[in-house]
């Protein structure tokens, strides 16, 4: 088991969301008080579940963000139009309002400081938010595994933790962080404007003979492009970890 | 959009399966009865749907669990799988 993952209590329980911060046009942070929360590692996830008036129940799982170390477990929600689940979770929410939460959950998508590296993040519009969790945990343990994060979005208004990314890579304790933005870029924009592909994976990432860790997180096609592309660029399979979101996002 | 979109990984359905198995599913190894490969079910493929999810082999697409829940009950075809290995440690507390 990858560094003895920690495990959730499977009963549902309430939690509280003590603030609510808008990330970006469409992402909603969730602070919450969770009475009894033992903990979590980088990377796992909870089951959300609402209950309608009539009974009817929708499950949703949401990453979380924060640190294992934060007194608070913080989630990121996309606001999906014609979902059931988000509109109420990144739109209506307000500080004070309770859920049904579960977890923490998965013990496979998971990076602790003890796993090594270096480290390659590959994240697809909200895709970064269990990735934030990991490089939250490097920072606030003192880890010094190099980490690269590759991350897509559709524009720079909708890049997610902006301003805390910027700082984790000021920090200069070897964090990079290399955006592409797939649909709009502002004036004088020199980074990356394409979908992530085998080129710009060689050119962000590790050789592969550094047997990076590798994470993958986001829509379902392009963690799949991109797992494919990792393993042709000669990445051990083994060492590529995805996580699905499915057709949501970029 | 098409069915690809729809495909997550082992890990999406994890809670689903604690409930059915107790047990973290996704840090637990599997072996495929078509093409043998082991896998985390965490690296499956998952597809999950109104009853519940089908986990396939990402390399031969072999359909290893499929899981349901209606009416009171809990279905399990595990008939592509040929072994599943449970590690105690990954035992969930109630």
């Amino acid at each position: 088991m990858a560094g003895g993952a920690l495990l959730g209590r499977l009963s549902w329980r309430l939690g509280r969301v003590a603030e609510v911060r808008l990330e970006t046009p469409r992402v909603a942070s969730l602070l919450l008080d969770v009475p009894g929360w033992e903990g979590h590692l980088p990377g796992q996830h909870v089951d959300v579940r609402l209950t309608a008036e009539d009974g009817y129940q929708a499950e949703r799982s949401y990453s979380i963000a924060s640190a294992p170390d934060g007194r608070r477990v913080e989630l990121a929600v996309e606001r999906i139009d014609d979902g059931e689940v988000s509109p109420y979770l990144a739109g209506e929410l307000r500080a004070g309002d309770q859920f049904e939460l579960r977890g923490p959950i998965g013990g496979y998508f998971v990076w602790q400081p003890g796993l090594g590296g270096p480290l390659l993040l590959v994240a697809g519009g909200s895709g970064v938010v269990p990735l934030m969790a990991m490089l939250r945990h490097r920072s606030a343990t003192g880890s010094s595994t190099p980490a690269r994060l590759l991350y897509s979005s559709r524009s720079l208004e909708d890049v997610i933790y902006r301003r805390e990314l910027e700082r984790l890579v000021a920090a200069g304790d070897g964090v990079t962080v290399t955006h592409t933005l797939t649909r709009a870029q502002p004036p004088g924009w020199e980074g990356h404007d394409r979908r992530i592909d085998a080129a710009m994976l060689k050119e962000v990432g590790w050789p592969p003979g550094d047997r990076p860790l590798v994470y993958v997180c986001g829509p379902t096609r392009l963690v799949e492009a991109v797992a494919d592309d990792l393993v042709a660029l000669g990445h051990d399979p083994d060492l590529v970890r995805t996580e699905r979101f499915g057709p949501t996002g970029v | 959009m098409d069915e690809r979109d729809l495909r997550l990984d082992g890990n999406a359905i994890a809670g689903m399966l604690a409930e059915v198995f107790r047990f973290d599913m996704t840090v637990e190894w599997s072996g495929c009865a078509a093409c043998g490969a082991r896998n985390q079910l965490g690296a499956l493929q998952a597809y999950a749907h109104g009853m519940g999810a089908v986990l396939s082999c990402p390399g031969c697409g072999q359909a290893l669990l499929r899981v349901a829940r209606g009416g009171g009950r809990w279905w399990l075809d595990l008939r592509g799988m040929e072994w599943l290995q449970l590690d105690e440690r990954a035992r969930m507390p109630e």
